[in-house]
């Protein structure tokens, strides 16, 4: 019975997918807006390469290692370098076609050496970019930093440098320099590497609502803007998708299907669970998709799918129930409809579906928020993914199941209860 | 023995009396019409015995056993065709009867089989893969009515069946009830139409405000107006009553009155020259006579003191 009531559910579906993929897609769309906005990618996801001019005026050796040092390894990760004139790299700047253009003036190295003038680099950054250029700022202020420390350290040693960047010194005189610099290298080292002073991020003393667990795990993703955005989106949406499922009980009754039914079998329960049972099966797919979906669009990597997934399925169960119950208090369709959106949107907020709860206020947040399976849900699923919450999750994932139940039950027993009375929508 | 037999059902909404205290039977091969105004309590009767909505007063049996006592068992000897549509209409005609023959106990292949029986009895087969909603509306009535006969009900309880459809398609549906009543199906057919209780039944109550009014064939109905003739004058009645003129009630029954038009029928067994000579000398100046059979209308018009048609 079920089973022909799930088909026949399945195939109208089919039939007439649009509400099911307006709500599919709208979560996608507010995670890549948002996430685009914020730039939240892990691992290097988010960025990109930057992509910038380097203008060497003074083409020395010097300016010709720092050059070749922008683009080597990890540097070549997150930068795209290009050696350009000054001409053309205010073109492609002009064309937004680079980030910022780095000018190295001519005598550079000579000054830098001698000390004989100030020396300065040029940054030219592209008005039309927000983040890249000030990346790049602060990068440059970094190796300015350096070179200000080297000049500092080594400035006995500058005189005999500009000598072999002459090409005045023999390979004899190269090396012994090399030894005393390296000489010099090692005596700081122990200043350098472990550095003196540094500075560790602090753990969030309360990593809701996980407890135990973090740190033991095996390192994963770094944390990644669309996951935690997903999840909120998701968890918002699945009940959105729930109403359109669950609501289907209204059109049932508004276009007589449901007498119908009535005037052929007497047990309703098979017509509710039916119900749920399609609601459920479709949250299922659409959650496959949003977050499948979400892995594949944004690079996020799940880091325990089958857990999410378990998580999911519950909170699909919920959500059906949830909806059932509105449907089944609530007997018209309008109504229902409108109270049920506002009611998930509500929930949403509150259970931090789209902004984190600790934004919110604090009686929501330390008294109500807690105790919604949104929370459950959205808080369980993030410290998943952060990598917290191994004991959380199932704590949640019983919590859900329960109220699920209990929600099911609540929801047959109302339309039992409507039914025998007569009333309609 | 009736396959359905109702006895004083009565159902209320609020202080409204839907159903007032109702009783009437109908037997196999035989097509029983209720008929009354919209309004009249029709759809809540059928209601109350298709287990949709629960009597507040009296008893409905099926096959001789009380709906109450199994309602699974009752249902299966139903087929209940709504007045409205019950239909998915993004499934097509084929997947529709399929889908509640399941429901009504059939194996997937037996519904399959059914479903190509009645798509064929309801002219449908060309049709059968087109969803529901690219039909006409006399095609979705055919659908509709076929839903219902999957598991070969020996009842039919059929809601107006025939309502906003074109008179042909009015008429294939009306030709296929028929074929179900010759096959030995009982039907209860509601309608408020005159023309379709008269053709196609051999018993019909007459409704109103939820009251049986009157039962019977349309004979029978039709000698309660006391005779076979109904006459139809037209005439300036406004400052005039019939009550007044001698010797009038004795001979003839008042259907109807208004300013301009009088119906009576004639009491007795008279010939109808001399009623209407009875009449052309009655004290008003007479402008129009007509003479016709009298019809379910004057029936309903001398018990409620209104047309059907209103």
């Amino acid at each position: 019975m079920l089973r022909v009531l799930l088909a026949k559910d399945l195939r109208r579906a089919w039939r007439n997918p649009w509400p099911w993929l307006l709500n599919l897609a709208l979560p996608l769309c507010v995670t890549a807006l948002v996430g685009l906005a914020f730039r939240g990618g892990g691992e290097g996801s988010g960025l990109g390469r930057i992509r910038f001019a380097l203008v060497d005026e003074d083409d020395s050796p010097l300016t010709g290692f720092l050059r070749g040092a922008t683009s080597q390894d990890r540097g070549g990760k997150y930068l795209e370098p290009v050696i350009l004139d000054r001409a053309a790299a205010l073109r492609q700047i002009n064309d937004n076609q680079l980030s910022a253009v780095l000018i190295i003036p001519p005598g550079f190295t000579r000054h830098y050496l001698t000390g004989s003038q100030r020396v300065n680099l040029e940054l030219i950054k592209n008005p039309a970019q927000s983040i890249h250029p000030a990346v790049l700022e602060e990068l440059l202020g970094a190796v300015v930093t350096a070179l200000n420390a080297l000049s500092r350290n080594f400035q006995s040693e500058f005189p005999d440098w500009q000598a072999v960047f002459e090409g005045h010194r023999d390979y004899h005189q190269v090396a012994a320099l090399i030894e005393r610099a390296g000489r010099k290298l090692e005596a700081a080292r122990q200043f350098v590497d472990p550095p003196l002073v540094s500075y560790e991020k602090p753990k969030p003393a309360k990593a809701a609502p996980a407890a135990s667990g973090a740190g033991r795990s095996r390192p994963g993703p770094a944390f990644n803007l669309f996951a935690y955005l997903l999840i909120g989106m998701g968890g918002m949406f699945l009940l959105f998708l729930a109403n359109n499922g669950m609501n289907d009980l209204h059109r049932e009754l508004r276009l007589r299907t449901f007498d119908r039914y009535q005037s052929l079998r007497q047990d309703l329960w098979p017509f509710v669970a039916g119900k749920v049972l399609f609601t459920v099966v479709l949250l299922g797919f659409s959650a496959l998709v949003l977050f499948g979906g979400g892995a594949v669009l944004f690079a996020i990597q799940w880091r325990h799918p089958l857990n999410l997934t378990l998580l999911t399925l519950a909170y699909a169960w919920f959500a059906a129930g949830l909806m059932a119950v509105l449907v089944a208090l609530v007997p018209d369709e309008r109504r229902a409809n409108t109270l049920n959106s506002i009611g998930g949107m509500l929930l949403g907020l509150a259970g931090g579906c789209a902004f984190p709860t600790q934004q919110l206020p604090p009686l929501l947040r330390d008294h109500l928020s807690p105790l919604l399976p949104t929370f459950w849900f959205t808080e369980s699923a993030r410290a998943l993914q952060a990598g917290d919450g191994h004991l959380a999750w199932a704590v949640g994932l019983l919590k859900l199941l329960v109220v699920s139940a209990v929600l099911i039950g609540l929801a047959a027993w109302l339309l039992r209860r409507r039914v025998t009375a007569g009333r309609r929508a | 023995m009736g396959l359905l037999r109702v006895e004083g059902l009565a159902k209320n909404f609020g202080a409204i009396r839907a159903v007032d205290i109702i009783s009437f039977e109908v037997r196999a091969g035989e097509i029983y019409g209720l008929l009354g105004p919209n309004g009249a309590g029709k759809t809540t009767t059928i209601s109350m015995i298709s287990g949709l909505l629960k009597p507040d007063a009296g008893e409905v049996f099926v096959g001789g056993a009380r709906f109450g006592s199994d309602p699974q068992q009752a249902k299966r000897h139903m087929g209940v065709v709504p007045q409205d549509l019950a239909l998915y209409e993004e499934l097509t005609g084929r997947e529709n009867l399929e889908f509640w023959g399941r429901l009504a106990g059939l194996s997937a292949v037996e519904a399959k089989r059914r479903a190509t029986e009645l798509l064929e009895a309801l002219a449908l087969t060309e049709r059968a893969r087109d969803a529901v909603k690219t039909y006409s509306g006399g095609m979705k009535r055919r659908i509709n009515l076929g839903c219902a006969l999957l598991h070969r009900p020996p009842l039919l309880l059929l809601d107006e069946p025939t309502v906003g459809i074109d008179p042909q398609g009015r008429a294939n549906i009306l030709e296929f009830i028929g074929r179900l009543r010759t096959g030995g199906t009982g039907i209860l057919y509601t309608t408020h139409y005159l023309e379709e209780a008269e053709s196609l039944c051999h018993r019909i109550g007459i409704i109103d405000h939820g009251r049986l009014l009157a039962e019977g064939t349309l004979k029978e109905l039709q000698e309660r107006l006391g005779g076979d003739r109904v006459f139809v004058l037209e005439a300036d009645f406004k400052d005039t009553s019939p009550e007044a003129w001698d010797g009038f009630h004795e001979r003839f029954r008042v259907l109807q009155k208004s300013e301009c038009q009088l119906v009576v029928a004639a009491l007795g067994s008279r010939d109808p020259s001399a009623c209407l000579k009875d009449l052309l000398n009655l004290p008003v100046r007479i402008a129009n006579v007509m003479v016709k059979r009298p019809s379910l209308n004057d029936v309903f018009l001398q018990l409620t003191g209104r047309d059907l048609r209103e």
